[in-house]
């Protein structure tokens, strides 16, 4: 494309397209975009309309096309085609600095964003005039343009702050701190005389902020991986103007706004987090500087409001005062009776108060409430942050500060007793404070495991919790209730269990209160109860004290699931998993009417999936009513296949993605059930199960290899003989797992299910191609995942076919072919091998390949004979060799089997552990000596000479062991 | 046997003992200052000690313009040359800005080194000397200026000068050579430098010591230990060695502490170096000295002491029979960071071991010392500690790192996980993985999920799934879907 008038208007035509909300003129424009991105000079031609478009929307459109350009094709991938040609990477870098400031600020970010993107790759080696550039226009005086220089500086250094320390980092940031940090020492003294020379000019100051904000922003990330030099001897300076910083206030700059930070608070947050870094990590050299910084943070927390608009400067504020009064040579400065008492009264309860916007959150945002509140995703909220000081303050002073707060607990309590309906807010603190102060260790399975001295918990219960549960309302002061469920739940190991037992009707009748907050920690407590331990690692509360509520605890259960805003409450259906587990066949009276309720929640959730552990938990409930009922009546399977079947075919039909392995999983579980040959409506599925499309979604691989060993389990002779023609596809699946690193094991599962289900004539004809494969991809990439999974397959194949047939089938590919498995596989990496299972089948089939093989005994083969004996004992006595090549780490967390983020594994759909030699063998050890003894039988002195000959001292011991033990001799 | 080498190999699952220990120095490029506690590298000397300057009186003190300098060295007045070539020491030796280049750019250089073979002139080499010791102690050119200028075999011909305040400069000014890196520290040792110097040592014994001296020699000996790439010749060190092992128990301390820089020097090297420093026996000498109440011994011989520990087994064995680990725990709560710091590392390097070492360290009680550097220690320091538990949980066993649970290791450890480090806290996440391993295998796996969460551990991990670095943030997710999924 050249750079003409034509093009650009061109150009300009189709951009526009791409705005139309009419898809028909939309997608063919944005398809014409991506079919030229290729050519020459485009992004220039993006950057030409940008900079000189006369209509506004253009501008912009052609800046953020740019940025996904950039993004898109920016980077150079090894072995793949360079996207952007060389002149137009040149003319970018060029042109790109000077043009993002020229901008006005839409087009400045995009093309800001661009420039990291593109520094990314090419800073500072192939792009090595930047930093001067930027440099240069901090004399511009323009705060626009400085601007904008500090914004990509920003986004080109903000990594520092997370990557591993490296030569190549710490070359990078030299170069960066030769060049930038004087300079922005600079404009930062600058930029702070400006400040006061334009104390009343409230437009400029918030520019002049912008830039000390990113200025501030800036240091956290140069000074992240070490304190450098220059910082260091410029310590004085930064630290002298970010302490006074801290100190200012300037009515210009305050904002109306509650919810929304301002600059002011924006910047003094940043010097929190910048004085907390120092602190943390050069205490020796800001020592002199942290006593000041502890007084301007101090008083920052007394006079700063309860808007919202502070909560990020708050919680930041006594964050760094907890992580300093906990540093043992800090303790002085936090010692004092009045400094303490001070910091509960003003700085610690203020910011446990139940405040208007909590109030708000409670009623009409209460999953974000429930969330922060109960699963601790409050990191940044000021009550965290408030218990955090707390805890801090405790390690040196916890009998001063239990002192102060108990008398705050006591005279709230007492306020509220004046006018409830008035001061619930004061007993809502008073709990609060009990909760987050008598904590010192706190789970979510089991509540508070230790406590301390500030109240007696189980008094306060009785006497302040329950009270409220008993009302006759359950949803008079729902703000009250929810505390005192959540008291229940996290004091559940210190209140006594009578106390608990009487709770359950409570916590069951408040399942019914509207408000969302409140049946949401109702079903969460019983859920957290039903899980409690108790003696013999049975549950505490057992399904005979439930006994009574059985009914009414489903009942509310399900009744909360139609209360307005909770129909895919994720406590509540755990709640209902957790019933189930606990009830256990209590519950199969009701089943009909429960499954009947599920199903057709099912069904209405699968038309949009949208809450991942509601869905979760509700089919673990469906896999509990299976199991549960399947249990005392086998038969039963019938009626939930008849129950569940519609609605499955209805997911597979419509291929609601996110159910899918959920209901292979069921399946497998279902057809498991069958103690016959396979119901043929499962025989009617089989052929669908095996097209390409399904297999292409990693989630769907573990449940369908699990679901169709199910299929081979319960009806491989039907397979061969009703749908032998289907075999080649089941082979189709296998071929296409073993190729790829992520899933071979899963590929090995089937193929090992094959090998041990199907009548071997079914099979004949296929099995020479399949070892051609897997030598294909030992060929090709041998890991050691795929090393082990073959190990075990050969070693079933001889269990299952012998060991003739084994050795007949690798030299019928290749001569001599077995030799070389033996020593270059067998021998040297049978030790890899894992799981008790897979070592007993290995310990099986070499001892068939020992003592069932003849050519082993008089062909070249025989000098194999007792290096694999050897190694043989070696598996049975030696540790695990757990090793894994170095190249080979990174394949660790992501392909390695269990680690599946897209597959959601059903605990209560669950697979048996299955021996396929459990019958056959029970001890390896006496089963090779037994077998030892029988071939030497066959031919005496072979094997005493052979042993004699080369096994090693250790191994010929062990050996000796297994003989006596099987108490057998050899000939 | 085979057997015991296969367990041994099995033991730290595959990890390469050497990647355990780690040397000094991870990463090259530095953005600190440079160390105030390393030992100083080039000195100048700027004392005017009159005794040794008898022919000068302050009062009639004669000013030389530059070109009077060059004038006078150059002609054949030895008066004029001794005036000249004290004033251009004077230039040199005054404190502030001393006009180095000025002075190279006279090209009287060789000229100076010609004036140290006057056997004659006892003072005028002693002002030559002195002059050029000045300006070797400048940056890497200015020692450039004097080796090219011919000054290094005057310079050891004058060890051997029947002056001793001539020898005496002469020594510094060698020291000063050495000290400019490995290059000309080994064309000193090429030029035979050490015979003459290790004489010096022995000759200084009463009546004839004087302990500015022998500060001098200790000082130079050291920079001839020092620098690596390439280290100094095997041959040079076993000559210097058994005198460095007898200054050591000198008791001036100043000269104990270059003697100690020496021997750290030569240990911070590979294991065949460190095994000729551990076979002279002087290992309890310098455990002793890390117990020093002089921070200028301890800082060294802690150093020293804690590269041995790098090497193999066998060489942090020997530290350990002398008697190391009964001195760490002073040093680790040391008010020092970087003595700290140290010890801490050194401590990391012994838990690297096999499991005989790491029992050592539970029975000589380090754990709670451990605990407390975790819990109170400096950042640097609690970087170390990270590491150290790091090691133990994967050389140590299941007794061991049950030992190092129940000693509290895991609270203080949970809260570094907020750290503003990427690679400590990815550390301690292995680590937490390693614990995992071992309360599997005892049937713990609950209880220890539990623990972890009690402390806290579980939101801080739960929160790093949002890291920004990637590595961390997988094992993060890792460690919550193994063993905190829901059920």
């Amino acid at each position: 494309m050249e750079l003409s008038d034509a093009n650009l208007q061109t150009l300009t035509e189709y951009l526009k397209k791409t705005l139309d909300p009419d898809p028909a003129i939309r997608r063919p424009a944005e398809k014409f975009l991506e079919s030229v991105e290729g050519s020459q000079n485009y992004p220039l031609l993006l950057l030409t309309l940008l900079e000189k478009s006369q209509e506004n929307v253009i501008k912009v459109c052609a800046s953020v096309t740019f940025k996904n350009y950039i993004k898109r094709n920016w980077r150079i991938v090894e072995d793949e085609p360079n996207k952007i040609c060389e002149s137009d990477r040149i003319a970018i870098k060029a042109n790109i600095v000077p043009l993002m400031l020229s901008s006005p600020e839409q087009i400045q970010k995009q093309l800001s964003d661009a420039i990291s993107i593109i520094g990314r790759e090419d800073f500072p080696q192939k792009w090595p005039d930047l930093l001067t550039e930027m440099v240069n226009r901090f004399q511009s005086g323009d705060f626009h343009v400085i601007n904008g220089v500090l914004r990509t500086a920003h986004s080109l250094f903000k990594r520092y702050r997370h990557e591993f320390k490296s030569n190549e980092l710490w070359s990078e940031i030299k170069l960066v701190l030769d060049a930038f940090a004087l300079p922005l020492t600079n404009l930062f003294k600058a930029t702070i005389e400006l400040c006061s020379t334009h104390a009343n000019d409230a437009s400029a100051l918030k520019v002049l902020f912008s830039s000390l904000i990113l200025i501030a922003k800036l240091f956290y990330s140069l000074n992240f991986q070490d304190l450098p030099e220059f910082f260091e001897d410029n310590m004085e300076t930064w630290m002298t103007n970010f302490h006074s910083l801290l100190t200012l206030d300037n009515k210009l700059l305050q904002t109306d706004d509650e919810e929304e930070a301002g600059l002011l608070e924006l910047l003094k947050s940043q010097i929190c987090d910048n004085a907390a870094l120092y602190a943390q990590k050069y205490d020796e050299e800001f020592q002199p500087y942290l006593p000041r910084f502890v007084t301007a943070i101090w008083n920052l927390l007394v006079t700063t409001g309860q808007e919202v608009k502070y909560d990020l400067l708050v919680s930041n504020a006594i964050q760094f005062l907890a992580s300093v009064c906990e540093r043992p040579h800090y303790k002085h400065l936090f010692e004092d009776q009045n400094t303490l008492t001070s910091i509960c009264e003003k700085v610690i309860v203020p910011n446990m108060e139940f405040r208007a916007a909590d109030e708000e959150a409670f009623e009409d945002n209460s999953e974000e409430y429930i969330r922060r509140d109960l699963e601790g995703s409050d990191i940044d909220t000021r009550r965290r942050a408030a218990c955090d000081l707390v805890r801090g303050l405790c390690k040196f002073f916890e009998g001063p500060v239990t002192g102060i707060f108990s008398g705050y607990v006591n005279s709230m309590l007492q306020e509220y007793a004046k006018n409830p309906s008035v001061n619930w807010k004061h007993k809502d603190a008073a709990i609060y404070l009990v909760t987050s102060l008598a904590s010192k260790a706190q789970t979510q399975k089991h509540g508070i495991t230790q406590a301390n001295e500030l109240v007696n918990l189980t008094e306060f219960f009785v006497n302040h919790i329950q009270p409220d549960l008993k009302s006759a309302s359950v949803n008079e002061f729902p703000v009250l209730k929810a505390d005192g469920i959540k008291y229940i739940m996290i004091f559940r190991n210190q209140v006594p269990k009578e106390q608990l037992l009487v709770s359950i009707p409570l916590l069951i009748n408040h399942l019914q209160a509207e408000s969302i907050v409140v049946h949401t920690y109702a079903a969460h407590a019983l859920e957290r109860l039903f899980t409690m331990r108790g003696t013999n690692n049975t549950t505490l509360i057992t399904a005979a004290e439930m006994a009574p509520f059985v009914e009414v605890l489903l009942t509310n259960l399900f009744k909360a699931l139609t209360l307005p805003g909770s129909s895919e409450n994720e406590y509540i259906m755990k709640a209902i998993m957790r019933s189930f587990s606990l009830l256990q066949e209590s519950i199969i009276p009701y089943i009909p009417s429960v499954i009947t309720q599920l199903t057709q929640k099912l069904l209405a959730v699968s038309k949009n999936p949208s809450k991942p552990h509601f869905n979760h938990y509700m089919f673990e409930s469906i896999c509990l009513s299976i199991r549960i009922t399947c249990k005392a009546n086998p038969d039963a399977v019938g009626s939930f296949e008849e129950a569940l079947f519609m609605v499955f075919t209805e997911i597979l039909q419509n291929d609601v993605q996110e159910f899918i392995p959920y209901v292979f999983q069921v399946m497998s579980l279902l057809l498991e059930m069958h103690k016959n040959e396979i119901p043929s409506s499962y025989m009617a599925l089989f052929p669908h199960l095996l097209q390409p499309v399904l297999w292409e979604r990693t989630g769907n691989i573990p449940p369908l290899v699990r679901l169709l060993q199910a299929y081979l389990e319960r009806g491989a002779n039907t397979i061969a003989s009703a749908a032998a023609d289907k075999i080649p596809g089941l082979l189709g699946v296998f071929q296409k797992l073993i190729a790829s690193k992520a899933n071979d094991h899963q590929g090995f599962y089937l193929l090992n299910s094959i090998i041990e289900h199907m009548p071997p004539g079914s099979v004949d004809q296929y099995r020479k191609q399949i070892f051609i494969l897997l030598f294909q991809r030992l060929q090709n990439s041998k890991t050691t995942k795929f090393i082990k999974s073959f190990l075990v397959f050969i070693n079933l194949y001889c269990i299952k076919y012998g060991a003739l047939a084994l050795q007949e089938i690798f030299d019928s590919i290749q001569p001599k072919m077995f030799g070389m498995v033996l020593e270059k596989i067998i021998i040297p990496e049978i030790q890899k091998v894992s799981g008790q299972v897979e070592k007993k089948i290995c310990a099986v089939g070499i001892t068939k390949i020992l003592t069932e093989c003849p050519p082993m005994m008089d062909t070249e083969y025989t000098k194999l004979w007792t290096p694999l004996l050897q190694a043989l004992i070696g598996l049975f006595e030696l540790p695990e060799d757990d090793t894994i090549p170095d190249e080979e780490h990174f394949i660790d967390i992501e392909d390695t089997p269990g680690y599946q983020t897209a597959f959601s594994q059903l605990a209560f759909a669950g697979k048996k552990e299955h021996d396929p030699v459990g019958q056959m063998v029970n001890n390896p050890r006496i089963h090779l000596a037994q077998s030892l003894h029988k071939l030497s039988t066959a031919c005496p002195g072979r094997v005493p000479s052979m042993l004699s000959t080369s096994l090693n001292a250790e191994a010929l011991q062990y050996l000796q062991g297994y003989l006596q033990a099987a108490s057998v001799t050899l000939l | 046997n085979e057997h015991s080498e296969r367990m041994k190999k099995f033991k730290n699952k595959g990890k390469d003992i050497a990647a355990l220990r780690r040397q000094r120095m991870e990463v090259s490029i530095e953005l600190r200052k440079a160390k105030k506690d390393e030992q100083i590298q080039k000195r100048r000397n700027i004392s005017m000690d009159k005794s040794l300057t008898p022919a000068e009186d302050e009062a009639n003190e004669i000013q030389l313009s530059l070109e009077k300098i060059v004038e006078c060295v150059n002609g054949s007045n030895p008066e004029l040359q001794l005036l000249a070539t004290q004033a251009t020491r004077k230039l040199l030796s005054r404190q502030k800005n001393p006009p180095v280049n000025e002075v190279i750019k006279l090209g009287i250089i060789p000229r100076l080194v010609e004036f140290l073979t006057y056997e004659d002139n006892a003072p005028l080499q002693f002002e030559a000397a002195w002059a050029l010791t000045n300006i070797a102690s400048g940056t890497s050119e200015h020692t450039r200026a004097v080796v090219e200028g011919g000054a290094v075999p005057p310079f050891i011909s004058l060890l051997s000068s029947p002056h001793m305040h001539v020898s005496e400069q002469s020594v510094w000014a060698l020291g000063n050579i050495a000290g400019d890196g490995p290059l000309y520290r080994d064309v000193l040792i090429k030029c035979k430098v050490l015979p003459p110097l290790l004489a010096l040592v022995e000759d200084l014994t009463p009546p004839l010591f004087q302990v500015g001296f022998l500060r001098n020699i200790t000082w130079t000996l050291s920079n001839l230990c020092r620098n690596k790439n390439p280290y100094p010749a095997l041959e040079a060190v076993k000559t210097m060695l058994p005198v460095l092992s007898c200054l050591l128990v000198h008791e001036d301390k100043e000269i104990v502490s270059d003697a100690c820089w020496a021997i750290s020097y030569l240990t911070d090297s590979s294991n065949d170096r460190i095994q000729i420093v551990v076979d002279t026996g002087i290992l309890p000498r310098l455990v002793e000295l890390m117990g020093s109440p002089d921070l200028v011994v301890m800082t060294p011989a802690l150093r020293a002491v804690g590269n041995v520990v790098t090497g193999t087994d066998e060489q942090t064995q020997a530290a350990l029979d002398a008697g190391l680990l009964g001195v760490l725990p002073r040093l680790l709560q040391h008010p020092k960071p970087t003595i700290q710091k140290e010890a801490a590392w050194a401590l990391s390097n012994v838990a690297a071991g096999p499991c005989h070492q790491i029992q050592q360290l539970i029975t000589s009680g380090l754990l709670s010392s451990l605990m407390e550097v975790l819990d109170k220690g400096d950042f640097k320091a609690q970087k170390e500690g990270v590491w150290a538990v790091a090691n133990f949980t994967t050389g140590g066993t299941v007794e061991q790192v049950v030992k190092l649970i129940q000693a509290g290791i895991l609270k203080p450890l949970l809260n570094l996980l907020l750290a503003k480090d990427s690679k400590i806290v990815l550390i301690i996440l292995d680590t937490i993985s390693n614990f995992f391993l071992v309360a599997e295998k005892l049937g713990e796996r609950e209880r220890f999920c539990l623990l972890v969460e009690e402390l806290g551990g579980l939101e801080k991990i739960e929160a790093l799934q949002t890291h920004d670095n990637n590595m961390v943030y997988r094992a993060a997710l890792n460690i919550i879907e193994k063993y905190f999924s829901t059920e």
